[in-house]
Formats: C-alpha cells, structure tokens, sequence
C-alpha cells in the first residue's frame, strides 16, 4: 500500500483475518460525503479507503483489491458509470453500489444493468448506508461460502481413492478425479470437454453410460456392473465394481451421468482364495467318505459275509452319518461355487410355471410322506426369466424342503407366483412351525440353524438357506420371509423380469 | 442273474474301486480293476471288457481323455462307458445333472457321490 493511499485502519486491526469486515473504497467528489461514510464504516470495524474522483479510484483498485465499492455516478473526468464497467471487467468479484444524486432512477437502473449491486440516492442517512452495506457484506460472504465449498469439494473428490467421473448429456466429460482417470489407464491431456468414448477405453463402461442416459427421465435408473481389466504388467487382473447413475436436477431433468469406480480386486481375490480352499477340503473330505460309505454299503448287504443284525443296526447308523457329513460336505463346495461366480454365469430363458410344477411333482412324494398336501396355485401367466436353471431349482428345492421338513403332518403347503412391479416374485407358504422373530435375520447365515424342541429331529447343514440367498443375490433378486411362530412361514424370492 | 460280461473298474481310489467291484460280482458281473487312465487303457487292450465304469478325476490320464481316445478309435468305441462324475445332487433332491460339455461322448454317466444301488440301475439300464 503507498503512502499515498489514504485508507483509514479500523479499530482491532491485527487480529484474525477470519473476522475482519470487507474493504470498502469510497468514491465521490463531494468531501462531506467521503467523510461521513469513511467515519461510519470504519467504525463499523471496516478498512476504508477514500478517493475523490474515478481515476484515483481507478488507481487504488489496481493496487489493492477492495471487497465493495461505494461509487458516485456524477463525477468530473471519467464517469461513474464508465469507471463501474472497468472495475466490473477487471474485478468482477467486487461488489460496486452506485450513489446517484436526486434519485435520478435511469441512472440507477443503467448501472444495475452494467452490474452494480444496488444503489444509494443522495441525501442518504447513515442508516440507510449501513444496510446496503450490510447487504453487500452478507452477499460476499454467501460467495465466499460457495467458492470455498466448491474448492473443497474439488479437494474432496480428487482425494477419493474411488474414481468418479461426471459427464454432461452428450457424454463430454465435465469432471474425472485422479483416481478415475487412474483405473481406466489414463495418461494424455485434460479430459474436460471431450466425449467420454474418446477418453474411456473400456467398452463395458461406456455401455453403462450409454444406458442410462437413454434411459427416461421418469425412470430411476442404476446401472452396477462388475469390470473386469487386463493387466499386461504382471498379467493380473484388476476387478472394478462400476456404478452408473443419472445426474438430474431438481425438475427431474437429465444433465448427465456420474460414474463411481470401486476398486474391488483385493476382495475377489480373497473371495476367490477362500473359496478355492473350501472346494478343495471338500473335495479331499467327500471322496474319501463317500468311498467309506460303498464300503459300509457292501458290508451291509453281506456282500463280505453274514452280518448280524446288531452290526447292521450300527452300520446303517454310521452309514447315515457320513450321508449327512458328505451332503455337508456338497453344500460347502456348492456355497464356494455360487460364491465364485462359477455357477450363475451360464443363463438362459426360463418358464417358471414349468419349473415350479417340476419341483412341487418331485418333491409330492416326500410330503405325501408325512401327509402334507402341497400344491401349486392357478398360476398367472408369467414373463420368462434369464436365469441359471440348476441354480433356480436349488432354490426352490431348498424352500420347499425346508417347507415339508419343518412342517407337523398333515399340513399345507402351497406355492403361488404373480408379477409384482418389475420382479417375478414366488412364495412358499407352509403351515409349519415357524420363525421366531430374533430368529428370522439369522436364517441366512451360513451353518446357523434354528434349534428348538421342534426342530431338534430335522437333519440339515444350515447351508440350504445361505445358498439360495446367494444364488437370488447373484441374480439381482431379493428374498423376504414372514412367519408367525406356531402358525407358518412365507419365503418370498422375487426376481428382476427380463426386459 | 449271470453273465460273461466284463466290466472294468477304473478309480484312483483302491477302496471305492473294491466296493463297486465286490457288489458287480454279487450280480454276477466279471470285473476287471484298473487305478490310473494309463493302467485302463492296458487293461482293456488286454482283457477287452464290453463296460467301463471309468472315474473322472485322475493321475496319469484322466476319465474325459481316456474316454475321448476309446470312442475316437474304431477298435473300442463299441465300449460302453459309464462316466463317474461328481454333480449337482450335493443336495438330495436336486434333479441329477451333469455339468460338463466335455463328456458328451461317454453314454451315460452314474452322479458322484456313489450310490451302489442307483450306480446298478445304470449299469443294468446300459447293457
């Protein structure tokens, strides 16, 4: 600051700059004025600076940045008005309020239209200074509120460790953090600006965009897709969870699309591991029982000699055992499998009135067993489904077997299919024991099983209701189930319609 | 009910390969045992069985190769082969089917974990 500059110190000058007031410059050729409004805003606890006319104005602006400009209109020299337009050019962060003499209103409504803030007509009260002012303060602070939001959401976004990239409606990139740019393989100029087909070289991705920004805007849409990468370096491979969505403003309206990547490798390779390791022991454990179990067999059907009936009786009851440690033993390697992604990936069109008609036959004779009547309802017709046939038929095996296996005799049970919305959505309704409600969020983890004196005498693994949650998981679907103690159970499985 | 017909039983597992033995002589079948897919193939240019039960999962040679190379040669395809392969019956009433593309060429198959009864309906059904 120059000697020259007669800017006047507020009182408390040193302290934070987090609390001190904006700068006002003051500029009018009338000296009464240029005191009365220097006294008052520095005892306002602003920094005031005074010039008396447009060109020292002019001047201290190019010197210093004031945050507000208190500016006569009529003044000798260069004009109010032509000095507003240069410092709203060269500094339009600064808040200009034009005073103007006997309200002449064209004056004023010229300058709001050159970009003055507002406006004070002479003669003006302290009062009435003090609230325009007080308006200008509070309009820089909302700006500075925005601009410091904005750089550190920017900060924000360019730390995430998982991409995100925005594009507006014609699929030009409007922002692609670091992390992005990173996980598609990325290195040339500054993406912004140009279409995302050019910058993004993978297809699947690209696709996802695609999609939703076809999608309609009354749709709510999400695409999520797994993505998988090659990598030439040490030939692994990267796995990307990508999740689409439609940038939208208030009115529904499409402005584009964000796109989120989730670097999930780490975790498939730890999936993949485990799983590894569990199809392995199941292996190694099944073959041999199951070898143990021809061998008790053979025994057992005096191919080795006469057996008594004592050593049969306890032959049949180790037989039974192993039986149950090898279906244990399926159930794992078949979790490891859905789990591995292994089984679902074949697919194809499915009628689910046929199968479920398949599975309530096949299983009529085990609940004619224990004389419970199971049946299928007058189904509606129903859309085909992309699905996994062994995986469905697992399902519903494992639903209704549960059904009849925790069902009194001469029970009910009754399957029934409808389209809800855009799912398919199958209930198996049994009138069997039910779930208790601290029960019911339990059922799906894996080896948990409902331990009771009515169950205590059904043999299971507690992996029946694992696997069908990860086989409707696996593909997009949900699974609820409802019971009441005493009274029965209702799982419903809906599952997404093929479009 | 006996006959002269000759079933090899070729599995790496010697114990399991006994039992399915012993209860194919109870129903009057002769048997031959064979423990590697090399072994097998030994086996039946010597002793020219009309019936393979033949395990999958092998050293040396496995079921889908060994399988591959007798229906591919004029002098054996006529052999029966019953493929042994674990399936998706882990759990009991789940429909028996078999997984693999490859083992096309085999004319039927008898579902892993074994059942002696069922592996006998099988047999009997291919003979």
């Amino acid at each position: 600051m120059s000697q020259s500059d007669p800017v006047m110190k507020p009182p408390g000058e040193g302290r934070s700059a987090l609390f001190s007031r904006p700068s006002v410059l003051v500029v009018d050729d009338e000296k009464r004025i240029r005191d009365v409004c220097a006294k008052m805003l520095a005892g306002d606890g602003h920094e005031v600076g005074v010039a008396e006319t447009a060109e020292i104005g002019l001047r201290m602006v190019k010197n210093r940045h004031f945050d507000i400009i208190l500016l006569d209109l009529m003044m000798p020299g260069i004009s109010g008005i032509d000095a507003l337009v240069q410092i709203r050019t060269a500094h339009p962060d600064t808040v200009v309020i034009v005073i103007t003499g006997y309200a002449t209103l064209e004056h004023s409504i010229e300058a709001m239209k050159k970009g003055a803030f507002d406006f004070l007509s002479k003669p003006f009260s302290p009062g009435d200074l003090r609230v325009v002012i007080n308006r200008a303060v509070e309009h820089i602070s909302t700006l500075k509120d925005i601009a410091t939001e904005k750089s550190r959401m920017r900060v924000m976004i360019n730390k995430l460790a998982d991409g995100v990239m925005t594009t507006d409606n014609q699929k030009r990139i409007a922002q692609a953090n670091p992390a992005f740019l990173k996980m598609i393989g990325y290195h040339g100029p500054r993406p912004i600006g140009r279409t995302a087909d050019e910058i993004v070289g993978i297809k699947s991705l690209n696709d996802m965009i695609d999609r939703v920004l076809d999608a309609p805007e009354e749709e709510s849409i999400e695409v999520t897709e797994e993505v998988c990468l090659e990598q030439d370096a040490q030939n692994a491979e990267t796995v990307l969870g990508a999740q689409c969505v439609p940038f939208r403003d208030r009115l529904g309206r499409n402005l584009g699309t964000i796109t989120v990547l989730h670097d999930i490798t780490a975790s498939k390779r730890i999936d993949k591991l485990k799983s590894d390791f569990v199809s392995m022991v199941s292996h190694e454990i099944r073959s041999p029982m199951n070898s143990v179990l021809t061998q008790l067999k053979v025994v057992l059907d005096g191919l080795a000699g006469e057996t008594t009936q004592k050593q049969r009786d306890i032959l049949g009851r180790a037989s039974e055992k192993i039986a149950a440690l090898i279906r244990l033993a399926s159930e794992l390697l078949d979790l490891a499998k859905i789990e591995s992604g292994l089984i679902t990936r074949e697919r194809e069109e499915i009628q689910m009135a046929q199968l479920l008609e398949d599975q309530v036959a096949f299983h009529q004779a085990q609940a004619q067993a224990k004389s419970i009547q199971l049946s299928l309802e007058d189904l509606p017709e129903l859309p085909a489904l992309m699905a996994n046939r062994l995986n469905l038929e697992e399902v519903f095996s494992n639903l209704i077997g549960n059904a009849i296996n925790y069902t009194p005799e001469k029970g009910k049970i009754i399957i029934d299919a409808e389209v809800e919305g855009d799912y398919l959505c199958v209930r198996v309704t049994d009138t069997g024991v039910g779930i208790a409600e601290e029960e019911l969020e339990r059922i799906f983890d894996p080896f948990y099983r409902v331990k009771n004196d009515k169950t205590r005498f059904v043999i299971g693994t507690g992996l029946g209701l694992p696997i069908v949650k990860s086989i409707v998981d696996a593909h997009h679907g949900l699974i609820r189930v409802e019971s009441e103690p005493g009274h029965g159970t209702t799982f419903s499985v809906f599952f997404p319609c093929t479009p | 009910m006996s006959n002269d017909t000759l079933i090899l039983v070729v599995d790496d597992d010697p114990d399991l390969v006994e039992s399915v033995s012993m209860r194919l002589e109870s129903e009057g079948f002769q048997v031959a045992k064979a423990y590697d897919g090399v072994e097998a193939w030994d086996r039946i240019k010597d002793a020219r069985p009309q019936m393979l039960i033949l395990d999958v999962m092998m050293p040396r040679k496995n079921g889908y190769e060994l399988c591959d190379e007798l229906k591919k040669d004029d002098n054996f395809k006529d052999i029966t082969v019953l493929l042994l392969t674990a399936v998706a019956d882990a759990i009991p009433y789940t429909t028996y089917t078999h997984m693999d593309g490859k083992t096309t060429l085999a004319d039927d198959f008898i579902p892993k974990p074994i059942n002696l009864d069922n592996l006998m309906e099988i047999v009997k059904d291919n003979l």
